[in-house]
C-alpha cells in the first residue's frame, strides 16, 4: 500500500502578526514555525495504518514551501514516515488553494497512492480546500473532517465529526483521501533513534515548477489588522480594582447584575 | 449577479443556517436560487427558485451525488456564485464543485469590506480580502457571520432535480448521537467558559462558582474537554453549541476561530485573559487582562 | 615476672593447625562469595572511579573510621559508630593475639603483650567488648521493639544480630571462665583490667578446674567456629556492606554535584539511550545497591515519599541489586514502575544524607531517559504539551518567543542584540520572563544592578530555555537543542559572566554547558549581591523584618550556598527564624526534576507539605531564591488557605526595596 501524507509549515498561533512588506500576507519576522495542528493527526495516522499492517505500507510525506519547511518534514519522517519530498517555493503563500492543490496532484500523477492524508484545514489560512480538490484531481473518493478510523484491507470505516458533537459513520475504499480533524487520535512524541533514523531517509526536492503549472483562481486583495471592536474596554492593574469596574460595567450595560 | 445558495438537511430538519445563505444574498443585493437535497416536508420558508433533489435517493451525505446535483443546477440556473456555508456539509463539498466547474473558491467569509470578501488569517488576529480570478466562483459564509433578520414566511417556487445515473461512491452508515446530557446551554441567559488558560482541572470549580455567581452555566473551549476536564455538552463552538447569551464570560480562553463563531452572537461578552493580544478580543466588550486564577475570585468576592 | 596471659591456655598449641585450616576455609568462602558479586556488578557499563587516588581514600577514612556520614542521625547513628569502633578494637585485638603467638613469637622471640601494654590492651578490650554488646542491644531494640516505620526487618537481620551476641557473650563467658581457672586465682589485682570478665568469672568461681576445664573448651570453640561463619557469610548477607559500603566511599562521584552523563547525540553507534536494562546500567548502579544497608534515610527525607507517591529512593536502588542478581535480563521501567521514576524531583536529599554514599538521582534520570528518548512517554499530557512548547518557542507556556524579552521595556537593560557592551549577561529564564510574578524578581534584579553601576544586559528573543526542566525529564535530545542554541548565542556576544535569578539555569549554564562547550563564570543572585555588598557596589538600607528562608535545592544541597543567602538577608535587616528542616536538610517545594512542567496526581501536595513547614516557624514572610519555589509556595499558600498569615517573596525582591543608605 502507497500512502501519501500532505503536510504545511505554519506559524505558531501564539505568535503577534503583523502585515508583510507586500500588504497580502503576514510578515514572517519573529515568528516560530511549527507543524499544521491538523497535520499531526494526519501523519500520526498514517504511521498507524503503516503498523496495523505489519509495516508494509510505505508513506512519502510531502510539503511545499522554502527550505525551512525541511523541518516539519523531519519531524514526520522520525514520528514514522519513509521518505519526505519537498517541493521548492521561496512563496508558496502567494499560490491559492487551487494551485497547491494542482501542484501536489502532479506530483502525484505516475504514483498511484492508494491512501492520502491530510489536515482538514492549515492554521494560517484556514481554506479548508487543498484536500478535497486534490482528491477531485485524482478522482478518488475523499471524506474530510475525520475524527474516527478503521481500515481493514481496502474497506475503510470512518466518522466525521458535525456540529453539535455528532459523528457520522461513513464507509468507503481505497482509493480515498482523508482529511483529519483534530482529536482522530493522539500524535506520537518522536523517540530519538527515530530521529535519528529519520536523518538518513530518503529527501527528494523538487522545484515547484516542476509541477504547477495553473494561475491562481482567486487572490489576496490586500490583509490587515482588524479594527478593535468599538466598545472594546481594557481593563488591567489590580485584580480587585478591575472587579469592581467590571460590576460597574455589567450593571451598566446589561441586565444581568442588579 | 446571481448566487445559487446550497441549502442544508440533516436528520430530517432543515438547518437554520440555511436561512443565513439568505441573508448573505440579500446582503450582497444578489439574486438568488436555492438548492437542496432534502424533502418537500421542510423547505426554507423564502420565496425564490427551489432545486429539490429527494434525499431519499441521494441521502443526508453523499458528496459526489451532491456534488452532481449540485452541478445540475448550476448548469440550469447558471449562477456567479455558489454559496454555501463554511459546516461539515459546506467545507466538504464546496471545493468538490469548485474542482468541477474550475471556479475559484473563497473560504469561511466573515464579512464583506468595500464589496470584498473578508476571511480570516491565523486565527482571525489578521484579516484579509479575497478576489476571485474566475467568471464563476465558490463562496463559503461563516457560520453565525450573516444573521437572518427576515421573516420566514415565503414559499419557495420548487423544482425537481434527479440525476439520471446515480452510483453512490461511498456508504453513508447513520449518526452516532452526541453524549447524553443535561446541559443545554443555547437557552442560558448567561454562560461563563473555561479555557485552557485555567491551568487545570483542579480550578475549574472556582469558574464553575463565577456562573453560579452570575446565575449562568459553565461552558468550555475545546482544549479543555478534549483534556477531559469538562463533557463535550458544554463545549462552546463549531463543533459543540452555538449560544447566545445575553452575557458570555470567556475565562482563560484564548479564541481560536472555532470557538468564537460559536459565540459571536452573545450580547456582551468580557473576556479574561493574560493575553492582551489575544483573539478574544476581538468580540470581547470587556476584556480583562490578568490571570484567570487571580481574577475570578477576586470578582466572586465582590459579588457575594 | 610481667604480668601477661598464656595464649592457647587450654586449648593448646596444637589448634593451629586446625584453626587456621578453619579460617582458610571461611576465607574462602568469604572471597569466593565476592567473587561472584563481582560477576553480577559487572553486567553494567565501564564507569572510571579510579581516578585521583589521594582524594578517594581520604573521602573512605572519613567516612569508614571517623564514621561522619553515619554520625549525621544521632540516635542509630552514635550506636553504629561505637558498635564499629568497638568491634574494630576487638578485632585488631586478635589480630594482636595472632601476630604474638604465631609469628613474632616464635620467629622473632618477641613478646608485646606483656607488662603495662598487656594490661592496657586487655582493659581497651573489655570496654570495647562491653560497648559493642551496649550499642548492639540498642540496636536491637530499635528494630525489634521499637520497629521504627519504613525499616524493613529481613531474615539477615536475625541472623546478624544472633550471631554477633553470641560472638560477644561467648567471647566473654570463655573469658570470665578462664579468669576464673587462671587469675581470679592467681592475681586478682590483674582481674581488675578485664573487669568484664572479672564479673563473669566470679560466676565460675566454685567450679572445679575440669569442668571450667570444659567449660572453656566448649566456648573457646563456640567462639571461634562462629567467629568463622561470620566470616564466611559475610559477602551472602547485609554483612557485606563492611567492604563493599567501605569500598563504595572510594567510588565516589568526584564531579561536581549533579553532573549528569552529556550524550553524545553525534554517535550513530549509540542504539539505546537511557537505562531499560541492567546492562544499560553501569557497574557502580549494581554495586550501590550492595553497598546500601537499607538505612532508610533517604527515604525518610524524600519530598515525594513523604507525600505519598509510589517512590522511595531506597526502594529503587534495592530493585536494581535485585534485578542485576536475579533477572538482569528483566525490564527496569516495568520493575520499578514508571510513575515512581516520574514522581522524583532530583532534590538530591537521598544521595545528601545517604551514609552509603548511594547515588540515587542519576539512575533514576537514566532511566528517564529511556522512557522518554526510546519511548516518548512523559508523566503527562500537559508535561508533553511544555516540551512541544519549549520546542517550538523556547518556552514551556507556548507564549510566543519574540516576547521573551517584553518585560524589561522601560528599564535600564541592554538587549544584547542592540547593544552587546555589557559587564553582566542576566539570563533571564523562562519563568522571571514570561510569568507576571516573576518578572517582579527581574525587575528587582535590575533594580539592584542598577544601583550598583552594574551595566546589565539580556538577551530577550533570542534567549531560549535553558532545557534543564526536560533534561531532568530525560529528554537529553530537546535539551541539548535549547543548550547548543543558547550557547552559540551567548558565545557570539563574547559574555565573560553570566548571572542569573534562577537555580537551574545557574546550574545548567554553570556546570552543564560547560560539556557542550560554554566555559565562563556563572553566578547566582545570591552570591552575586552577597559580592556587591562586600565589594561596597551596594548598599543597602536595613529594615528590619521577621521571616523564615526557604534553601533551594539547587542552591543549597547542589551548590552549598547555605550562608550567604542569610548573610544577604541579615544585612537587609532580616530577623531569620529557621525551618527544622533547612539548609542541607531543606525539604523540596516540589518543582524540580522537570516537575515544574507536571501535574501531581498522587497523594498529597509536596507545596503544601513546605508552606506548612514555614507557617509552624509563625514567621510572617517565607524567603526564597528561585522562580520555580516562589510559584510552588504562592500556590501552596493558596491552596493551603494561609493567606493573609503566610507572604512569600524572593531574596532580589527584598534587597530591591532596601536599596539605599
Amino acid at each position: 500500500m502507497k500512502i501519501l501524507v500532505c503536510i504545511k509549515q505554519v506559524p505558531d498561533m501564539a505568535s503577534r502578526f503583523k502585515v508583510n512588506g507586500n500588504g497580502v500576507w503576514y510578515d514572517e519576522v519573529d515568528l516560530a514555525f511549527r507543524m499544521n495542528e491538523y497535520d499531526e493527526f494526519a501523519v500520526e495516522q498514517a504511521v498507524q495504518v503503516k503498523e496495523q499492517s505489519g509495516s508494509e505500507p510505505d508513506i512519502t510525506v510531502l510539503s511545499i514551501g522554502p527550505d525551512r519547511v525541511i523541518e516539519p518534514i523531519k519531524k514526520a519522517l522520525a514520528m514514522g514516515c519513509d521518505r519526505g519530498v519537498h517541493l521548492r517555493d521561496e512563496a508558496s503563500y502567494k499560490k491559492d488553494p487551487w494551485q497547491i492543490a494542482f501542484t501536489i496532484a502532479g506530483f502525484c500523477r505516475d504514483k498511484k497512492f492508494d491512501l492520502i492524508f491530510t489536515g482538514m484545514q492549515s492554521q494560517d489560512r484556514g481554506s479548508a480546500q487543498v484536500g478535497v480538490i486534490l482528491a477531485e484531481l485524482l478522482g478518488i473518493a475523499c471524506v474530510t473532517t475525520v475524527v474516527g478510523f478503521a481500515i481493514d484491507n481496502r474497506a475503510i470505516t470512518a466518522k466525521r465529526e458535525l456540529e453539535g458533537g455528532i459523528k457520522s459513520v461513513v464507509k468507503f475504499s481505497l482509493p480515498a483521501l482523508i482529511t483529519c480533524q483534530l482529536g482522530l487520535n493522539t500524535p506520537r512524541y518522536p523517540t530519538l533513534p527515530n530521529i535519528m533514523k529519520a536523518k538518513k531517509k530518503e529527501l527528494l526536492v523538487f522545484p515547484v515548477a516542476d509541477f504547477l503549472q495553473e494561475k491562481e483562481m482567486t487572490g489576496t486583495g490586500s490583509a490587515y489588522t482588524p479594527a478593535r471592536k468599538g466598545s472594546g474596554i481594557i481593563l488591567e492593574g489590580d485584580v480587585n480594582e478591575m472587579a469592581g469596574r467590571l460590576l460597574g460595567i455589567l450593571k451598566d450595560k446589561t441586565a444581568v447584575i442588579k | 449577479m446571481k448566487a445559487l445558495l446550497i441549502c442544508e438537511y440533516r436528520e430530517g430538519t432543515l438547518l437554520d443556517s440555511s436561512y443565513e445563505l439568505v441573508a448573505f444574498a440579500d446582503k450582497l443585493g444578489a439574486e438568488r436560487a436555492m438548492v437542496l437535497i432534502g424533502s418537500e416536508a421542510a423547505l426554507p420558508r423564502v420565496n425564490g427558485k427551489l432545486y429539490l433533489a429527494d434525499v431519499a435517493r441521494y441521502g443526508e451525505y453523499n458528496p459526489e451525488l451532491h456534488k452532481q446535483i449540485v452541478l445540475e443546477a448550476v448548469k440550469r440556473e447558471n449562477p456567479d456564485t455558489i454559496v454555501f456555508v463554511h459546516s461539515s456539509y459546506g467545507w466538504d463539498l464546496a471545493p468538490r464543485v469548485a474542482a468541477a466547474l474550475k471556479a475559484g473558491q473563497i473560504s469561511e467569509i466573515t464579512g464583506i469590506n468595500e464589496g470584498k470578501f473578508e476571511v480570516g488569517l491565523c486565527n482571525a488576529k489578521l484579516r484579509r480580502t479575497v478576489v476571485s480570478r474566475t467568471e464563476k466562483t465558490v463562496l463559503t459564509i461563516q457560520a453565525g457571520a450573516f444573521n437572518f433578520t427576515g421573516d420566514a414566511q415565503g414559499s419557495p417556487q420548487v423544482e425537481k432535480l434527479e440525476l439520471k445515473d446515480a452510483l453512490p461512491a461511498l456508504e453513508f452508515a447513520g449518526y452516532e448521537p452526541a453524549l447524553k446530557t443535561e446541559v443545554d446551554l443555547s437557552r442560558a441567559e448567561v454562560i461563563v467558559s473555561v479555557g485552557r488558560g485555567v491551568g487545570k482541572k483542579e480550578n475549574i470549580p472556582i469558574i464553575a462558582a463565577l456562573a453560579k455567581a452570575l446565575g449562568g452555566q459553565l461552558g468550555a473551549s475545546r482544549p479543555v474537554v478534549d483534556a477531559g476536564w469538562l463533557e463535550h455538552s458544554r463545549q462552546v463552538g463549531i463543533t459543540g453549541q452555538t449560544v447566545a447569551p445575553k452575557l458570555y464570560v470567556a475565562c482563560g480562553i484564548s479564541g481560536a476561530i472555532q470557538h468564537l463563531s460559536g459565540m459571536r452572537n452573545s450580547e456582551f461578552v468580557v473576556a479574561i485573559n493574560k493575553d492582551k493580544d489575544a483573539p478574544i478580543g476581538e468580540v470581547a466588550d470587556v476584556m480583562v487582562v490578568a490571570d484567570v486564577m487571580q481574577f475570578v475570585p477576586a470578582l466572586i468576592a465582590m459579588l457575594s | 615476672m610481667e604480668v601477661t596471659r598464656e595464649i592457647y591456655w587450654n586449648i593448646g598449641r596444637g589448634v593451629a593447625l586446625p584453626m587456621y585450616g578453619i579460617f582458610a576455609l571461611a576465607a574462602f568462602v568469604f572471597l569466593y562469595g565476592f567473587y561472584r558479586r563481582f560477576a553480577v556488578y559487572r553486567q553494567g557499563k565501564a564507569l572510571n572511579r579510579f581516578d585521583s587516588l589521594g582524594t578517594r581514600i581520604s573521602f573512605l577514612l572519613k567516612n569508614v573510621f571517623a564514621q561522619m556520614r553515619v554520625l549525621r542521625q544521632p540516635g542509630p547513628g552514635f550506636s553504629h559508630a561505637f558498635f564499629f569502633w568497638s568491634f574494630g578494637i576487638l578485632f585488631i585485638g586478635t589480630l594482636l593475639v595472632m601476630a604474638q603467638v604465631d609469628f613474632t613469637q616464635p620467629v622473632l622471640g618477641l613478646a608485646f603483650l606483656k607488662g603495662t601494654f598487656y594490661k592496657m590492651f586487655s582493659l581497651a578490650l573489655d570496654v570495647a567488648g562491653f560497648i559493642s554488646l551496649l550499642a548492639l542491644g540498642v540496636l536491637l531494640v530499635r528494630r525489634f521493639i521499637l520497629k521504627p516505620e519504613g525499616l524493613e526487618t529481613v531474615g539477615d537481620d536475625y541472623v546478624i544480630h544472633a550471631l554477633l551476641f553470641a560472638i560477644l557473650v561467648t567471647g566473654f563467658i570463655a573469658e570470665g571462665v578462664r579468669m576464673a581457672a587462671t587469675e581470679l586465682r592467681t592475681d586478682p589485682a590483674l582481674a581488675l583490667f578485664s573487669p568484664v570478665g572479672m564479673l563473669i568469672g566470679k560466676l565460675f568461681i566454685t567450679m572445679t578446674s575440669e569442668n571450667l576445664s570444659s567449660v572453656h573448651k566448649m566456648l573457646w570453640w563456640a567462639h571461634f567456629l562462629m567467629a568463622m561463619s561470620f566470616i564466611a557469610i559475610i559477602p551472602f548477607t547485609k554483612l557485606r556492606h563492611i567492604f563493599i559500603t567501605s569500598a563504595n566511599y572510594l567510588f565516589v562521584d568526584l564531579a561536581p554535584k549533579g553532573s549528569l552523563a552529556t550524550i553524545n547525540l553525534e554517535d550513530e553507534g549509540i542504539t539505546q539511550f537511557g537505562a531499560a536494562k541492567i546492562a544499560d546500567l553501569t557497574w557502580k548502579d549494581i554495586f550501590d545497591a550492595d553497598a546500601c544497608t537499607s538505612c532508610k534515610r533517604c527515604q525518610d527525607r524524600c519530598p515525594a515519599y513523604a507525600t505519598g507517591k509510589p517512590l522511595s529512593p531506597m526502594k529503587i536502588v534495592k530493585q536494581i541489586g535485585d534485578t542485576a542478581f536475579l533477572n538482569p535480563g528483566a525490564d527496569l521501567p516495568e520493575a520499578i514502575g514508571a510513575d515512581a521514576l516520574w514522581a522524583c524531583t532530583t532534590c538530591r536529599a537521598c544521595q545528601e544524607t545517604c551514609p552509603a554514599a548511594v547515588e540515587h538521582v542519576n539512575k533514576i534520570i537514566e532511566m528517564r531517559r529511556n522512557l522518554t528518548l526510546m519511548e516518548g512517554l512523559f508523566p503527562g499530557d500537559e508535561a508533553r504539551t511544555a516540551a512541544n512548547n519549549i520546542e517550538v518557542n523556547g518556552n514551556p507556556f507556548g507564549f510566543a518567543f519574540a516576547e521573551r524579552g517584553k518585560w524589561a521595556v522601560g528599564l535600564d537593560v541592554k538587549i544584547m542584540q542592540q547593544d552587546s557592551d555589557v559587564d553582566v549577561l542576566y539570563f533571564v529564564g523562562c519563568y522571571a520572563s514570561f510569568d507576571k510574578r516573576n518578572r517582579d524578581i527581574a525587575r528587582s534584579f535590575v533594580k539592584i544592578c542598577n544601583a550598583a553601576n552594574i551595566r546589565v544586559g539580556i538577551l530577550g528573543k533570542e534567549e531560549k530555555c535553558c532545557g534543564e526542566p526536560v533534561r531532568k525529564m530525560g529528554n537529553e535530545y530537546l535539551y541539548q537543542t535549547m543548550a547548543v542554541a543558547n550557547i552559540e548565542v551567548i558565545k557570539g556576544y563574547g559574555v565573560k559572566k553570566i548571572v542569573t535569578t534562577c537555580p537551574h539555569c545557574f546550574n545548567t549554564l554553570g556546570r552543564d554547558y560547560r560539556d557542550l562547550g560554554l566555559e565562563l563564570t556563572v553566578e547566582h543572585t545570591s552570591t552575586f549581591v552577597a559580592g556587591l555588598i562586600s565589594a561596597n557596589r551596594l548598599r543597602l538600607k536595613p529594615e528590619p523584618f521577621e521571616f523564615t528562608y526557604h534553601d533551594s535545592c539547587y542552591l543549597g544541597r547542589y551548590r552549598d550556598i547555605i550562608s550567604e543567602p542569610r548573610a544577604v538577608l541579615k544585612a537587609a535587616g532580616g530577623q531569620i527564624m529557621e525551618m527544622e528542616q533547612s539548609g542541607y536538610g531543606s525539604f523540596c517545594c516540589g518543582a524540580g526534576g522537570g516537575r515544574i512542567l507536571a501535574e501531581e496526581k498522587t497523594g498529597t501536595r509536596i507545596n503544601m507539605a513546605r508552606v506548612k513547614m514555614a507557617a509552624a516557624t509563625h514567621a510572617p514572610l517565607l524567603v526564597s531564591n528561585c522562580p520555580f519555589c516562589l510559584t510552588m509556595i504562592e500556590d501552596g499558600i493558596k491552596t493551603s488557605d494561609l493567606e493573609g498569615k503566610l507572604k512569600a517573596l524572593d531574596l532580589t525582591e527584598i534587597v530591591a526595596a532596601r536599596i539605599g543608605g
